[in-house]
């Protein structure tokens, strides 16, 4: 059985009288990464500030391997990107990355080779002998990502990690995640669904500093009824949900947003539902653009029960 | 292996004495500081020093020196180190004012310590820095006393064993009358938001708290003991002692750097990065 290596129970936490989380409670297990997911406001920032010992929490308790956040024991053992934090703009990147290796436990040669090892996967070894404040944003950000890559942390808790990052590095992050998973767990918080949908297995919610468990590819697989999510090239919403609806075995047709349709079906009437559904985009001539098993992870989240007919 | 309290306090320490030497706000610093002591050197000591050494043996300079309430003066054994110690009494706690304002703050505001916090613990961090700062403080010591050591021996080289013994006791002293504005710097700088709010608060207890304790003090004489927990309370008292007899009043500094180090300690515990 894997370990558990964060515990949170009835964790509360207050700015000026206004409850960001709100006795929240859950536990998170080692392995595969996890998305945290909320809109603004909803508490995410506040909840890894506290993971990371950064915030005391007003009540209740967290720990983390067993342990408090912050507590020295913990160095080395979980790492993080946090949100808008600089390095020092005195010291060149390279003097910085070798210090916390250092502070990690490594000794002067390690931290050089582990310094210019992160900068590598972070593709910025070029950036050395920088200083921070010559850095884009962008640049800033992998800065920070590789500091968190240094040594061998079980935990890695990144806040926005792809957030202001190009398309090339964005994918780039997103190996490496996959690369250190499961022997590393990295809780993401992002606002990038789709990227989360990629990397997670299991998302935790965050809504009004309420916490909330979501297992992704499993609710379905036990429903008795599935989900298709189609989307198309321009074309009338209203032919589509009339010949679409026509099959037999489909349960409910919605038009979230345009041009994009979400297929609920039974499949113990039509199991193969999706080579109907590519048959009649076929015989009416229509153009598709993607198609795909399941909601998308922003239906499931955010518009599970809103969506109108 | 993760390091223990005391590595990572060696560490911190290491990385503010390499702030000071290798970064260019560290150097201009110290080019700052040796220009400074470059001219005290050149003026005050050498000047006063020729003067005490010529008039110290005659009763007309004994009675000048106490008729302007600079008697003190003639108490140390070699006249560059008594000109020195008068001059470091006011000289290094201004400047442990300025330069330990930053201990925290600025990297609190940037977000460098959540870096540094996932590694160490908050009183690592605390600790650390205040070590790195004193040790600082004790290389310029060191470095401003053995050129004014210099000047003594260029004078008179047998003044060699006495300006050791002298020289001992002014380190010794100064080391301990810092100890406390240190700690105040390290509590404020743990407080505030920038290194500029930690000088002005500073300057504002430095300068105004003696006058409100006294004040509250003629309503309710037992505030007046509180008096004693101001770094450089002692100092005027101190000015008056010479050689060894300065360690009379260390337990002051001493209680006060606890005080303030606990204080201070407990406010980097709590607070938020």
């Amino acid at each position: 059985m894997k370990p558990t290596i964060i515990q949170c129970q009835n964790l509360s936490h207050c700015y000026s009288g206004k409850n960001a989380l709100n006795k929240i409670n859950f536990e998170v297990v080692a392995g595969e990464p996890i998305g945290l997911v909320g809109p603004n406001g909803a508490g995410k920032t506040t909840l890894l500030s506290i993971l990371c010992g950064f915030l005391r929490p007003t009540s209740g308790a967290v720990t983390l391997f067993g342990h408090k956040p912050g507590a020295s024991v913990l160095s080395g053992k979980i790492a993080a990107l946090p949100q808008d934090a600089k390095l020092d703009p005195t010291f060149n990147i390279g003097e910085q990355l070798k210090f916390y290796a250092r502070l990690q436990g490594l000794t002067r040669k390690q931290a050089s080779i582990e310094t210019i090892r992160v900068l590598e996967a972070v593709a910025l070894k070029k950036s050395l002998y920088e200083k921070p404040d010559t850095l884009s944003h962008g640049m800033a950000k992998r800065v920070a990502i590789a500091q968190a890559l240094i040594g061998k942390p079980q935990l890695i808790l990144l806040d926005e990690p792809t957030a202001g990052l190009d398309p090339v590095n964005t994918r780039n992050i997103r190996s490496i995640i996959a690369e250190l998973s499961p022997e590393t767990t990295f809780i993401i918080s992002s606002h990038d669904l789709t990227e989360l949908g990629r990397l997670c297995q299991q998302i935790l919610l965050l809504e009004n500093g309420i916490m909330n468990t979501m297992q992704l590819n499993v609710s379905e697989k036990n429903s008795p009824t599935r989900f298709l999510t189609l989307q198309m090239e321009p074309c009338s919403a209203t032919d589509v949900i009339k010949k679409i609806n026509q099959l037999d075995g489909i349960v409910k047709l919605t038009n979230p947003q345009k041009n994009e349709f979400i297929v609920e079906y039974s499949p113990e009437i039509e199991s193969k539902m999706d080579i109907k559904i590519i048959n009649c985009i076929n015989e009416n001539n229509w153009q598709y653009r993607q198609f795909s098993q399941g909601k998308s992870l922003e239906e499931k989240l955010f518009f599970e029960n809103q969506n109108p007919e | 292996m993760t390091p223990g309290f005391f590595n990572h306090l060696m560490l911190i320490c290491q990385f503010e004495i390499k702030r000071l030497f290798s970064t260019r706000k560290g150097l201009l610093y110290l080019i700052t500081f040796a220009i400074v002591w470059y001219f005290i050197l050149i003026y005050p000591i050498r000047f006063a020093s020729d003067f005490l050494s010529q008039r110290q043996n005659t009763s007309h300079g004994m009675s000048f020196f106490e008729f302007i309430g600079f008697d003190s003066l003639l108490n140390w054994e070699i006249p560059e180190f008594s000109v020195y110690w008068h001059f470091s009494l006011v000289i290094f706690p201004m400047l442990s004012i300025m330069s330990c304002s930053d201990q925290t703050c600025s990297d609190r505001e940037r977000g460098t310590l959540r870096f540094l916090t996932l590694r160490v613990s908050r009183d690592s961090l605390f600790f650390g820095r205040f070590a790195g700062m004193m040790v600082i403080h004790t290389l310029l010591i060191f470095t401003t006393l053995f050129t004014t050591l210099a000047f003594a021996i260029y004078r008179e080289a047998n003044l060699v064993p006495a300006a050791f013994n002298s020289a001992m006791a002014i380190i010794v002293n100064l080391i301990l009358v810092l100890l406390p504005f240190t700690a105040m710097m390290a509590a404020l700088s743990a407080t505030v938001k920038s290194p500029r709010q930690a000088t002005v608060w500073a300057i504002l207890i430095w300068s105004f708290l003696a006058g409100i304790i006294s004040l509250l003090s003629s309503y309710l004489p037992a505030l007046d003991s509180l008096i004693i927990l101001i770094p450089g309370y002692q100092m005027s008292e101190l000015s008056q002692l010479a050689e060894w007899q300065t360690l009379q009043l260390a337990h002051i500094p001493i209680l006060q750097t606890i005080v303030l180090l606990v204080i201070g300690r407990w406010i980097m515990l709590r607070q938020s990065l």
